[in-house]
């Protein structure tokens, strides 16, 4: 017989779920009850017989909120109502709800990722995979953002043909139909200076081509058949983005490189490449552009690939637990009665052999601070009215170490500081990967003529988090 | 000046802006409505055509309705230029739903289209067609699907894969089986962008048709790398479904080798999970799996959770294994080894939702040893975007509770950053506190440090929960978790006025909470612990810690040597401070005191006493009820306590007794291990949405039960057993349709020609003949038959075709001198072989013993035009007499009184008022083994939709579906050839469709090797056909004389008819290609005022022309 008058048992199935996962279970367990009856009134096998559609409609919405566009994917349509309760919402629950990928609202499954302001708000009402619905979002922010050179507000709604029909031709009843950035490029063409002064002048200029690409049938979609260059161009860049996290001891608790192998190819005819690396056993794990085959990876850990045209991402892999960071960054904090002095002092560590460039620090300070007066012998120091602050030391002099010092003012009645802000870092360096990632060769199957082969590397800061 | 200057930068900066939106669609979308929309559409310059769709569009894209500009917009469907057709296109599915007799308007333009050369004009038609969604051209649009499904362009196939679900979702219940062949074909597309699109169309109309997957299962698996990453997503699903459906889950897997253990083979799996064990560092067995959890899990996958859980209540059955027969092993079974070995690779994939649905895969089917290769994969999808880290995170978690030995060695992966989202962080801190082991632990509890001081204050408070957790599950760590809480607690109550500051409350509350939570599993070690809390009662000030506190005075009262000697001057404070709570902690203060009273030592007993009557006076004064209640309740409770003298003190009467024995309930007991209730043991399929919303997604299905799906063998015997089922039935309707013509007879009508509308002696005698394999069709020009047959045509069959027999023979027609070289036949007693199909409406299997068939009848309806005479077959085949069977509308039962008034009154006055079912009467007892037949007289709604009916029999009810059959909405025009010729001729165009189909029937027909004429037999044989599956006329027969005999192409038969509810005639030719011997290719032709349903009846008759050969004999 449990204890009743335990007020723990009682508070803890209320208060100690820690998760969201239960939190969210209790709390959205009100609109579940709305959502389920709905279900519950058909029969199985009605169920089994109307389950065509994955998404039902897309919705764009600008940063305040306004519905820009609305693209019902299936017969079954979504009223954009939907959109005002998903406002309301993230509203009153603030950037809780913003964070939350996956929403069940009283009548439909959203799905939403904001990228650079538009919010992008997927509906479905039944089972499907998440993540493909997250993943096909993102896919459709980076086609529409690669189109029209960015993304706002204006260049949605100044655009919003281009949007429709690119839509049209990513989805067709909801399931995904053409993604490949290379084809969609050919079936409908990016807005560009000419188009656009060919408009004004003519009033005429259709951008829907009217034949379909050769890739969109082909065994290997992501390459238009037969790209004719006069030159042979092919540019392999490592990508590096370094997370680490430095805790309150000054320890290095995490440290690991996040890398991409980037390749601009401009490559006639029907190219097979083969990228080897040095050392592939530094990776931890990777992912691959679909144009990689397996087998070769499996076997003896080279790429053999045919390219797509242009850029794209070949893959991506992690090298974890390295030792250290080319940056290091010493806060000190002291407090007492009322106000605090910390100082920052920010210096290489380890000299990658290549300059760090654009060092940056940023910090958030803490809610309890009124005030504060910072300043730095090096750099430019701003803080903003959200009390984000940053500090844009640029290179490194030679001559000294910046520093970056001042007072806090707590609010009245607070001693001493009690929670303490994240430094996060930012840095660049050219022509090095810190992961130690060495490409051997790139060989052609057939080499074509007037061949030009580029290597470069690069490493920037990524979640590279200095704690107090 | 300065002014200036700076206006003239500002209207710069203006200018650039505009320069800048010059030539984009910028001023379409702010001002749509600017200039008048309707001329535009109609101009002939395709810019102007295309402005105007544009600013529609930008008015739907706002939320404006502007489907008024419909018929307008659907003209220009025809433009040549591809940018108005893709706007045309993309506004016609916006509102084709709400402007359907519109929207069929542009059906042409869509067939035209679908025959064009440029791949991508058919594909945009073939997609906007389906997608259309409308009942009446879904026929059209099947067509156009199957015929996309064979085209030679891939993108044109891969959207025709796309819109089978438009078509299945329409819910056409006859297209069903057309549609799933259309999948099975598309399934085996040597295409791998095919296969993907197929598979989602799989995935969403027949998910378990597995049947269409065993054809393809290798190939499928081999093609898996190379599909599409959208399409892998649900072939990944489909696949796995697939194989647990053929051979059940794998014995060596995580979901098996553990439920197994307790049973059997003990030893030999021990050994597997501890070499598992062994190279993660550290951890004991415990750690590793949780047998329960996984046990759980492998169970919610298969029978869902809602069942499972409900399931588990009765206690027997949850621990019941799985049948060893319904699970596989790897190293024996081909199928899985593929399914494992074609998706690891896809763990790679740069789409995160393939890798999940991957890991998906692995992790139920994948051998033990195996699962930890999904580790790596599905840590790396945590460096994706910050939307699907969640989703992922949500994926692990489950992973990890119940393996968390998987996870364990990478604790780090599992670090805050700064930038993650509230919920990854406390996803995060669920897995740091699931997966830390003794060696690991030492550094998560160093990263909780920091992030107890992060400024997010939910989050630290999460933080300390986390800890608590950690402590209780690993024994070695408790000592140090507890001096950090503690200083935590201290530095609190340090900070003072804290509990005004957001969040710090929550902070303090979960510090406390966490080191009871530690205290609990070994209370007597910490007994220095709960006295320093008490000690720091005074300072903390936040009403949830104190009464948490508080009520551990009352659990720990007895504890150790020192607690009871605090207990006096503890409550004294407690009554002192009384006043001054919150309520929560008043209710604890009072509780607590009843527990210190009861288990006082005799020393302190009255002034305990005192302090007790002291509370329960302040509380019967309190402003709170729930206070005031629960002061009430102690005081009589503790009333004989009160009244004693010494603690032991016995009370004499029994009835106190009872007293005694609810206050040592209440308040006396030891306080048990508090084990954390299972709130979250739902478990989904990972990757699924139901998994993330922590209910079932409508639509969402656990695995197949496992061996569900029989083996080939099975399969085929049981088709074999169907067949014959299928025969035995056939020949039990047949008979049951003779019975309907003997009895029946007396009802028909002989007015109305084709069909079986014989009187029954004619049938029996008609039948007679047919036994003799007398000569069925005749050449006219044998004129003693003609003249034989004369007689009865006159009557019944109208089939002398030409009226001047003599001339027949010069093959010599009047009307169409180019078609001279026709003979004209005539076709004998063919009426009697017609046999209407009878279909199911109740199967006896369904109906307890109550068998119902319907036949449709060729008989017009006294009621109305619109309706159709069905004649109704009730059959017991059960032991016991079954009463009262009746059929009746659904709807017309809501309005019972309003049918019975328009039955009598205005039949013909307004159709609307109709209803839709002529009642039948009532069967009061329908004996065993007895048939009754019944006319009733049905309006269909729509001539393609089911009517829903309802049978009522021995007072139950079952809903049924009676099925409209086209070629019974029409009924037979008697008319001449020259009548038939002219009216064609007046039908040209676009009321004229053809369709071409295959015929196979004469083939099989036993009589074409009786030496019989071939021509004729085909005739006979087709028309047959036709004629026993719709209500038509027989015009004439025209046969080709002058080709070989072989050749059968030229026959040309002719049907003539009028459609029921309306009166329009509807023409029939059907023409003949092809070899006598050989399956012929017949084109149907339809010519009819009415196009929408000519063409529903042209796929009607299209169908049962293919349909197997049954009804002859």
């Amino acid at each position: 017989m449990p204890d009743i008058t335990n007020p723990i048992v009682n508070s803890e199935i209320k208060k100690l779920p820690l998760t969201w996962l239960e939190y969210s279970s209790s709390k959205l367990n009100l609109k579940h009850e709305q959502v389920k009856p709905k279900s519950r009134t058909r029969t199985q096998s009605q169920i089994c017989a109307s389950l065509p559609e994955m998404l039902q409609c897309i919705f764009l919405l600008s940063d305040s909120g306004e519905v820009m566009l609305e693209k019902q994917l299936t017969g079954h349509r979504v009223d954009r109502s939907i959109c005002a309760w998903f406002w309301d919402q993230s509203i009153s629950q603030g950037e809780t709800f913003k964070s939350l990928s996956v929403i069940a609202s009283p009548t439909h499954y959203l799905f939403q990722i904001v990228r650079d302001g538009i919010t992008f708000l997927a509906c479905s009402q039944v089972e499907m995979p998440p993540l493909m619905a997250i993943e096909f979002l993102c896919r459709v922010a980076d086609v529409l953002s690669d189109y029209l050179g960015g993304l706002n507000e204006d260049l949605i709604k100044d655009n919003f043909i281009i949007v429709y029909e690119l839509l049209d031709e990513m989805i067709d009843n909801g399931f995904p139909l053409t993604t490949e950035p290379s084809i969609l490029r050919e079936m409908i063409a990016p807005p560009n200076l000419v188009s656009k002064m060919l408009s004004v002048v003519t009033g005429n200029a259709s951008n829907v081509s009217d034949t379909l690409p050769s890739g969109a049938g082909s065994c290997v979609p992501w390459r238009p058949t037969d790209p004719k260059y006069s030159s042979n161009e092919v540019y392999v860049e490592l990508a590096e983005e370094m997370d680490a996290i430095v805790n309150r001891d000054g320890e290095l608790v995490k440290c690991e490189i996040y890398g991409e192998v980037q390749i601009n190819s401009q490559l006639s005819g029907f190219p097979d490449l083969t990228l080897s690396f040095a050392n592939p056993s530094i990776l931890e794990d990777m992912r691959f552009h679909p144009c990689v085959r397996f087998r070769p990876w499996e076997s003896h850990q080279v790429l053999s690939f045919v390219p797509p045209d242009g850029e794209f991402k070949l893959m991506s892999y992690r090298v974890k637990k390295l030792k250290n960071t080319p940056v290091y960054v010493k806060p000190q904090i002291t407090s007492d009665s009322g106000t605090c002095r910390i100082s920052v002092l920010v210096g290489i560590r380890s000299d990658p052999g290549k300059a760090i460039e654009s060092i940056t620090l940023s910090f958030q300070l803490p809610h309890c601070v009124s005030s504060a007066d910072l300043s730095s012998n090096h750099g430019t120091v701003t803080i903003l009215s959200n009390k984000t602050c940053t500090w844009t030391i640029g290179r490194i002099p030679k001559d000294k170490t910046p520093c970056l010092s001042g007072t806090l003012t707590l609010e009245t009645g607070l001693g001493r500081l009690y929670v303490f802000p994240t430094f996060k870092l930012g840095f660049k360096i050219m022509g090095i990967a810190l992961s130690g990632l060495r490409i051997e060769k790139l060989d052609f199957q057939t080499l074509p003529p007037r061949l030009y082969k580029g290597f470069r590397a690069q490493t920037r800061a990524g979640e590279f988090d200095v704690r107090l | 000046m300065f002014n200036q200057f700076g206006s003239t930068a500002e209207t710069l900066s203006k200018a650039s802006a505009v320069v800048l939106r010059i030539g984009t669609d910028a001023h379409l979308y702010d001002d749509p409505e600017d200039v008048n929309i309707a001329p535009l559409l109609d101009s002939k310059f395709e810019s102007e055509k295309c402005e105007a769709l544009k600013r529609l569009l930008a008015l739907i894209a706002q939320g404006f309705d502007v489907s008024n500009f419909f018929p307008q917009v659907v003209k220009n469907v025809a433009s040549q230029s591809s940018e108005v057709k893709k706007l045309v296109y993309l506004y016609l599915l916006q509102y084709a739903e709400k402007r359907p007799n519109e929207a069929l308007l542009s059906i042409n333009y869509f067939q035209k289209d679908l025959g064009d050369p440029n791949p991508l004009v058919r594909a945009w038609a073939l997609r906007t067609m389906a997608g259309i969604r409308l009942h009446d051209i879904a026929p059209l649009a099947l067509a156009a699907v199957s015929k996309g499904a064979r085209d030679p362009a891939v993108y044109v196939r891969k959207c025709a894969a796309n819109a089978l679900p438009k078509l299945h979702d329409l819910r056409l219940e006859e297209h069903a089986p057309a549609i799933e062949e259309l999948v099975g074909m598309l399934l085996n597309d040597h295409s791998p962008g095919v296969v993907g699109a197929a598979a989602a169309a799989f995935t969403s109309i027949c998910p378990n048709n597995f049947k269409l997957i065993r054809k393809n299962y290798k190939k499928l698996c081999q093609i898996l790398p190379d599909v599409e990453e959208w399409g892998q997503i649900l072939l990944i699903g489909t696949l796995l479904r697939y194989v647990v459906a053929r051979h059940g889950l794998v014995r060596e897997s995580l979901m098996l080798s553990l439920n197994g253990m307790d049973t059997n083979g003990f030893c030999e799996k021990d050994d597997l999970v501890r070499d598992l064990t062994l190279d993660k560092e550290d951890g004991g067995k415990s750690d590793s799996f949780d047998v329960n959890l996984v046990n759980a899990v492998s169970k919610c996958y298969i029978e869902g959770p809602d069942e499972y859980l409900s399931r588990s209540s009765c206690p027997d059955t949850v621990t019941s294994g799985f049948d060893s027969k319904e699970t596989t092993s790897i190293a024996h079974n081909e199928d899985v080894k593929i399914l494992l070995q074609c998706t690891s690779p896809l763990l790679w994939s740069n789409n995160s939702a393939v890798v999940l649905a991957a890991a998906g895969v692995q992790w139920i089917m994948a051998p033990l040893e195996d699962v930890k290769k999904i580790v790596k994969p599905l840590l790396f999808l945590l460096r994706s975007s910050s939307a699907s880290k969640y989703v992922v995170l949500c994926n692990i978690l489950v992973f990890a509770k119940a393996a968390p030995s998987l996870f364990a060695p990478h604790f780090e992966n599992f670090f805050i950053c700064s930038s993650d989202a509230y919920q990854v962080k406390a996803h995060k801190l669920e897995m740091l506190s699931l997966i830390a082991t003794a060696s690991s632990i030492s550094s998560i509890l160093r990263e909780f440090e920091d992030y107890i001081k992060d400024p997010d204050r939910r989050f630290a408070a999460d933080t300390i929960a986390a800890i608590g957790l950690c402590a209780k599950r690993l024994p070695t760590i408790p000592t140090t978790c507890l001096d950090g809480l503690l200083a935590l607690v201290r530095q609190e109550n340090f900070a003072g006025n804290l509990e005004f500051v957001d969040g710090e409350a929550g902070v303090l509350v979960q510090a406390v909470m966490s080191i009871q939570t530690i205290i609990e599993r070994d209370p007597h070690s910490h007994e220095k612990v709960i006295i320093q809390l008490f000690r720091s009662l005074d300072s903390i000030k936040v009403a949830a810690a104190r009464a948490t506190i508080i009520w551990m005075v009352g659990v720990y009262c007895s504890l150790g040597p020192i607690i009871p000697r605090m207990l006096t001057t503890l409550t004294k404070y407690l009554a002192w401070s009384f006043k001054s709570e919150a309520p929560e902690t008043k209710l604890q203060i009072l509780n607590t005191t009843a527990k210190v009273l009861l288990s006082a030592e005799v020393d302190d007993f009255q002034i305990l006493k005192r302090i007790m009557v002291y509370m329960l006076e302040l509380g019967e004064c309190d402003l709170s009820y729930d206070i005031r209640d629960r002061t009430r309740l102690l005081k009589k409770l503790l009333s004989y306590k009160l009244a004693s003298h010494e603690p032991a003190e016995d009370s004499v009467a029994s009835q106190e007794n009872i007293a005694v024995h609810v206050v040592e309930h209440i308040f006396g007991k030891k306080l048990k291990p508090f084990t954390p209730l299972a709130l979250n043991n739902k478990f989904f399929l990972p990757g699924s949405l139901s998994h993330i919303v922590l209910h079932a997604a409508p639509g969402y299905e656990p695995l197949p039960k496992p061996c569900s799906f029989v083996f080939e063998e099975h399969d085929q015997l049981l088709n074999l057993n169907r067949q014959r089922e299928a025969g035995a039935e056939l020949d039990g309707s047949q008979e049951s349709s003779e019975t309907v013509d003997e009895d029946g007879s007396s009802d028909y009508d002989s007015e109305s020609s084709v069909g079986s509308e014989f009187s029954s002696d004619e049938m029996m005698v008609s039948n007679d003949a047919s036994d003799q394999a007398a000569p069925l069709i005749q050449i006219s020009e044998t004129s003693v038959s003609a003249d034989q047959e004369e007689l009865r045509s006159k009557r019944a069959l109208d089939l002398w075709l030409d009226d001047q027999p003599s001339t027949a023979n010069q093959t010599r027609s009047a009307s169409n001198s180019n078609q001279s070289s026709y003979a004209k036949i005539s076709i004998g007693d063919i009426g009697s072989r017609v046999k209407p199909k009878s279909y199911s409406l109740l199967d006896p299997g369904n109906g307890s013993g109550l068998k119902v068939d319907y036949t449709f009848l060729s008989e017009v309806s006294t009621v109305s035009p619109l309706h159709v005479c069905v004649e109704v077959l009730f059959e017991n085949s059960s032991g016991e007499p079954i009463l009262d069977v009746k059929l009746e509308d659904e709807e017309s039962m809501k309005v019972a009184d309003s049918s019975e008034q328009t039955l009598v009154g205005n039949a013909n006055a307004s159709y609307n008022n109709v209803p839709t079912l002529v009642p039948v009467e009532e069967i009061s007892c329908l004996e065993a083994r007895q048939s009754v037949k019944r006319l009733i007289q049905v309006r269909f709604h729509h001539h393609l939709l089911p009517m829903r009916l309802s049978l009522h029999y021995n007072g139950k009810k079952v809903p049924v579906k009676l099925r409209p059959d086209l070629g019974y909405l029409v009924k037979p025009f008697s008319m001449s050839i020259e009548e038939y010729l002219a009216t064609e001729s007046r039908l040209p165009g676009m009321f004229e469709y053809s369709r071409r189909c295959t015929f196979d029937d004469h083939v099989k027909d036993s009589r074409m090797e009786n030496g019989k004429d071939k021509f004729l037999s085909i005739c006979e044989c087709i028309t047959l056909k036709v004629l026993s599956n719709s209500n038509l006329h027989l015009v004439s027969v025209d046969l080709p004389v002058a080709n070989t005999l072989e050749d059968a192409t030229g026959l040309r038969i002719r049907f003539s008819s009028k459609i029921l509810s309306s009166e329009i005639p509807l023409l029939i030719t059907i023409t003949v290609e092809g070899k006598c011997t050989e399956v012929l290719n017949l084109i149907v032709k339809i010519n009819c005022e009415e196009t929408v349903f000519g063409l529903n009846l042209l796929n009607r008759i299209a169908n049962f022309m293919v349909e197997p050969f049954s009804l002859t004999n």
